[in-house]
């Protein structure tokens, strides 16, 4: 047997990035990822596929024929024709999206509730070739329900009112929702250990966010979109594909009709791929590495997209909220890193040397230091580069200096913040073993500071009186940034001349208690990191020396 | 130039375990366990269940990290390489799952391609070597549990492991599924393998295993060739009974025993009586008659019984006491005391015999059937002597 099987060495991998990537699709080409052959060879063999398909499309069959009979008794053709658009790709958009989460949810989890887990990770196929073929398996089992439908989604089509292009964009959005559904549920489903239990937990968290991103991406966008281009109809639900027909193509159309939707959705995406990765490691290996690419690549995108977005949108307010939602991106990262190691284990520690890792790469993997720093710096030049593209645009174009001033305090409000936030995240890490508890305590950190003023103000009465100057009493909270806008940009709240100092002198103890932390913190990580080294070292050499115990050997 | 004398270049292990620790919360599942399995051996780690078996194979299998302690497979470390050890080692869990839903080839093919092994006749050879040929078209769920664990091994080979890892191989298998996994395993000794496994059958493991060792409470009570820890055990049992020997000619019996050596009072020091002499003992007692079933046919080798017994004494003074008795078909005298009975009987002829050996003057201290030896010495280990 020794002599017969031999293992073959995969190629070493050399060359330009070009090259490898090219060489790495051929490979997928021609090496297909084994998980997802396996995964569509027992789905082809899953007697119940083709019976829930076939129910499935012949309900969707019935309620749209049913739908275009009555609405087409009264209604033109090509009203019928729109209206049964819409009624197919929002029940489409809510199959994929409650679908896909449930199908890659129990992929994961079932091979560990199965049993079947361990061996395929002895495989030394790797995480990564694992999370690509579950994600292509449950996209692929998806995308049959597409296609299944597809032919009634063509219907609308031929009453008129709707263009083939729009109802093939609409598709090609149904599968790109699918692709973030079906990430989703495999980062879920990457963290558990039960089947059902993974596939309650995306549910429950699944079907509201689609019930949200349904109202919100559809309708309520549909109306702002409107604004920019009118001939895009403001209320329906499936838009997108409408303004990709309609709107004039240019410099705007592709920023927000293709670079931000596309960033949207595909950003997401390589997160969840890349949280699903780590989740399949061990807890030595580097988990860190590939989110923190993801960070360091997708920060600059936003920031510039989040800035188009606001200059396209020609108001300064859009501004100020892209500044906002730069903030809520940013507290989730803080949240992800707040679980960071506090240093590479000895594992990577072993394997970067081997390797001779340089320097970039090593700032990249596991350590806290290291992810707070690198989330400190893009986090501060974000909120410097957004107020600087307010100031720009007031410069350059229809908008005031007071409301580049208010993006200015805005960002700065939200900055001395993010800064108190990420020290916070620092010492709290270095103080726990664990990475749960200092990510929940982040969590109600934003929560107390968030909300905690204005519920004690609610409960004292103060908000009822709205020129009260008490409000100063927020400061401390990041949604003071609204009042600090109000005042500056606006020009309303005029009586309360403590707006501004509150924020500045809450704005500068936030800033010092951020940065304390961050020293206390960075201290204990430093003690902590080498009395670990010193202690791995010195049984490093008893371990090596150790000789094997024998008859005589005292009892352990 | 002249070469001195080639000292042997020693063999490293295939298995190094050292000062092993695990932890669960506060429980310490794993306390300081060390030792090695050699190349192409075959070693059975035993313990009762929640011993710990589990948790050291998992480690060794790369999917746990220890709390503390370093194992190397091949002289790789687990935690420091564990992509290289997993290519070194084929590792069958216990109560492993498998994908239902695809033949036996597409089943081998898949982990084939997940191993990187891209020739075909490896899969041809694997099946080849686990008797599956017939079976290669037949869906996974339609296999019989034993066929299925069959499978899990064909899986393990397939890249060619040099260590193999099986947890509880023959568990819920029907005797003849037990029997096959057994001679697979005899077959891939054979192919020079090391096979570490843990199993709760006693006998199988005696019927395979080079080497053992035995776990409780997550230590390791002892770990080596099976020979060598049964004389060890052997002479530790020796020491203590001429110990206890030596106590019993200066200290009466306490709480008011009979004194078999002739003292009458409680805890006081007493003089023994002189040993019998040899020839004194060697004729038969009335009470043990000739060795033959009531037909008269001489009794069958599986009918007899087997018991050990300890005296303190010349254990040929108490086998000449015994040999040639009723019911009595041979008697082994060994070291320390040891006696080795065959006979036939129940509980009243031991009984008898104990009285035998204690009116003959021969103090009898332990008493026990005997057992299969790797069961002998799991209960000595892990209960404590067994006398």
């Amino acid at each position: 047997m020794s002599t017969e099987i031999e293992v073959p060495v995969p190629p070493a991998t050399s060359g330009s990035f070009l090259s490898r990537a090219r060489d790495q699709l051929g490979g997928w080409w021609e090496n297909p990822n084994p998980v997802w052959v396996r995964e569509l060879r027992q789905s082809a063999r899953l007697s119940r596929t083709p019976v829930v398909l076939a129910v499935l499309t012949v309900m969707v069959t019935l309620l749209i024929s049913s739908i275009g009979g009555m609405a087409s008794v009264s209604a033109r053709p090509a009203k019928v024709g729109v209206a049964l658009f819409h009624t197919f790709f929002s029940l489409a958009f809510l199959v994929v999206t409650w679908l896909g989460p449930a199908v890659a949810a129990s992929t994961i989890s079932s091979e560990r509730s199965g049993r079947t887990w361990e061996a395929l990770l002895l495989t030394g196929i790797g995480p990564s070739a694992i999370a690509r073929g579950k994600f292509f398996a449950a996209l692929s089992y998806l995308s049959l329900y597409v296609v299944m439908l597809a032919p009634v989604g063509a219907l609308p089509f031929l009453f008129g009112g709707v263009t083939a292009t729009e109802v093939a964009a609409a598709f090609l959005l149904l599968l790109l929702f699918g692709a973030l559904s079906v990430a989703f549920g495999l980062a879920v489903s990457s963290r558990f250990w039960n089947q059902a239990a993974a596939i309650i937990v995306t549910l429950i968290v699944a079907i509201p966010l689609s019930l949200t991103g349904y109202i919100v991406l559809g309708p309520v966008l549909s109306i702002a979109v409107n604004g920019v281009w009118p001939v895009v109809p403001a209320g329906p639900p499936v838009w997108l594909p409408t303004a990709y027909v309609r709107a004039d193509f240019g410099f705007r159309y592709f920023v927000l009709l293709v670079a931000a939707p596309a960033f949207s959705l595909l950003g997401p995406v390589w997160l969840l791929y890349e949280l699903t990765k780590a989740n399949l490691k061990d807890t030595s290996d580097d988990r860190s590495t590939g989110v923190r690419i993801w960070f360091v690549a997708t920060t600059p995108l936003l920031i510039a997209m989040l800035s188009s977005v606001a200059w396209l949108s020609a108001g300064a307010e859009w501004f100020a909220a892209s500044v906002g939602a730069f903030f809520v991106y940013l507290i989730g990262v803080a949240v992800l890193f707040a679980g960071e190691p506090l240093g590479p284990s000895r594992r990577v520690a072993v394997h970067w040397t081997r390797e001779g890792v340089g320097r970039l790469q090593r700032f990249l993997g596991p350590g806290l230091t290291r992810a707070n720093t690198l989330l400190a710096v893009f986090g501060l030049l974000g909120f410097a580069l957004l107020a600087a593209a307010a100031h720009v645009w007031a410069e350059v174009a229809s908008g005031t200096r007071a409301q580049a001033l208010g993006v200015g305090a805005v960002s700065a409000h939200l900055a001395a913040f993010f800064v108190f936030l990420v020290g916070l995240a620092t010492w709290l890490r270095s103080r726990s073993s664990a990475a749960g508890p200092p990510r929940l305590l982040v969590l109600a950190a934003v929560f107390v500071f968030g909300v905690g003023p204005w519920i004690a103000m609610a409960i004292a009465g103060v908000l009822a009186k709205t020129d009260s100057a008490l409000l100063m009493l927020a400061a401390p909270s990041p949604a003071y940034a609204a009042v600090l806008y109000e005042k500056v940009a606006v020009g309303t709240l005029t009586s309360h001349a403590g707006i501004v100092p509150a924020a500045v002198i809450s704005g500068a103890l936030l800033v010092l208690s951020g940065l304390g932390l961050s020293l206390l913190g960075k201290l204990r990580i430093q003690r902590r990191v080498s009395e670990e080294r010193r202690w791995v070292e010195h049984w490093e050499t008893t371990f090596a020396t150790e000789p094997a115990p024998g008859p005589d050997a005292p009892a352990p | 130039m002249t070469q001195g004398p080639t000292e042997p270049v020693p063999v490293p292990p295939a298995i190094r375990v050292r000062r092993l620790w695990h932890r669960f919360g506060r429980f310490d599942v794993l306390r300081d366990v060390s030792f090695d399995v050699g190349q192409g051996e075959i070693f059975g780690f035993i313990g009762p269940n929640g011993a710990g078996k589990t948790t050291t194979i998992r480690i060794m299998a790369t999917l746990l990290e220890p709390t503390f302690g370093r194992v190397e497979i091949e002289g790789v470390d687990v935690s420091v390489d564990p992509e290289r050890v997993r290519r070194m080692i084929g590792y069958m869990p216990d109560h492993a799952g498998v994908y239902e839903r695809i033949t036996v080839r597409e089943y081998l093919e898949f982990f084939a391609d997940a191993y990187g092994v891209e020739q075909r006749e490896v899969v041809d050879a694997v099946i080849e070597l686990t008797e599956l040929r017939n079976l290669s078209d037949r869906l996974v769920a339609a296999l019989s549990k034993g066929l299925k664990q069959r499978l899990q091994v064909a899986r393990i080979l397939l890249h060619d492991p040099q260590v193999l890892i099986l947890d509880e191989p023959a568990s819920d298998l029907d005797p003849r599924a037990r029997i096959e996994i057994r001679d697979l395993l005899l077959e891939l000794r054979e192919l020079n393998k090391t096979i570490f496994l843990s199993s709760h059958v006693l006998t199988e493991l005696s019927d395979i295993c080079t080497s053992i060792g035995i776990l409780e409470r997550g230590q390791l009570l002892v770990a080596g060739p099976i020979g060598e820890i049964a004389e060890r055990l052997q002479a530790e049992r020796a020491q203590a009974a001429e110990a206890r020997a030596a106590e019993a000619t200066v200290v009466a019996p306490p709480f008011g025993l009979p004194d078999l050596a002739g003292a009458t009072g409680a805890g006081t020091a007493v003089t023994p009586s002189p040993m019998p002499e040899p020839q004194t003992l060697l004729a038969p007692t009335p009470a043990l008659s000739p060795l033959t079933t009531p037909g008269g046919a001489p009794v069958p080798e599986a009918a007899r019984k087997r018991l050990r017994l300890r005296v303190l004494c010349d254990a040929r003074v108490a086998a000449g006491a015994l040999s040639g008795g009723t019911g009595i078909h041979a008697v082994e005298p060994g070291a320390g005391g040891a006696l080795s009975l065959q006979y036939t009987g129940d509980e009243n002829f031991v009984a008898a015999v104990v009285r035998h050996l204690v009116v003959s003057g021969i103090p009898v201290v332990a008493v026990e059937p005997e057992r299969n030896e790797l069961e002998r010495i799991f209960l000595e280990v892990t209960r404590g002597e067994l006398s």
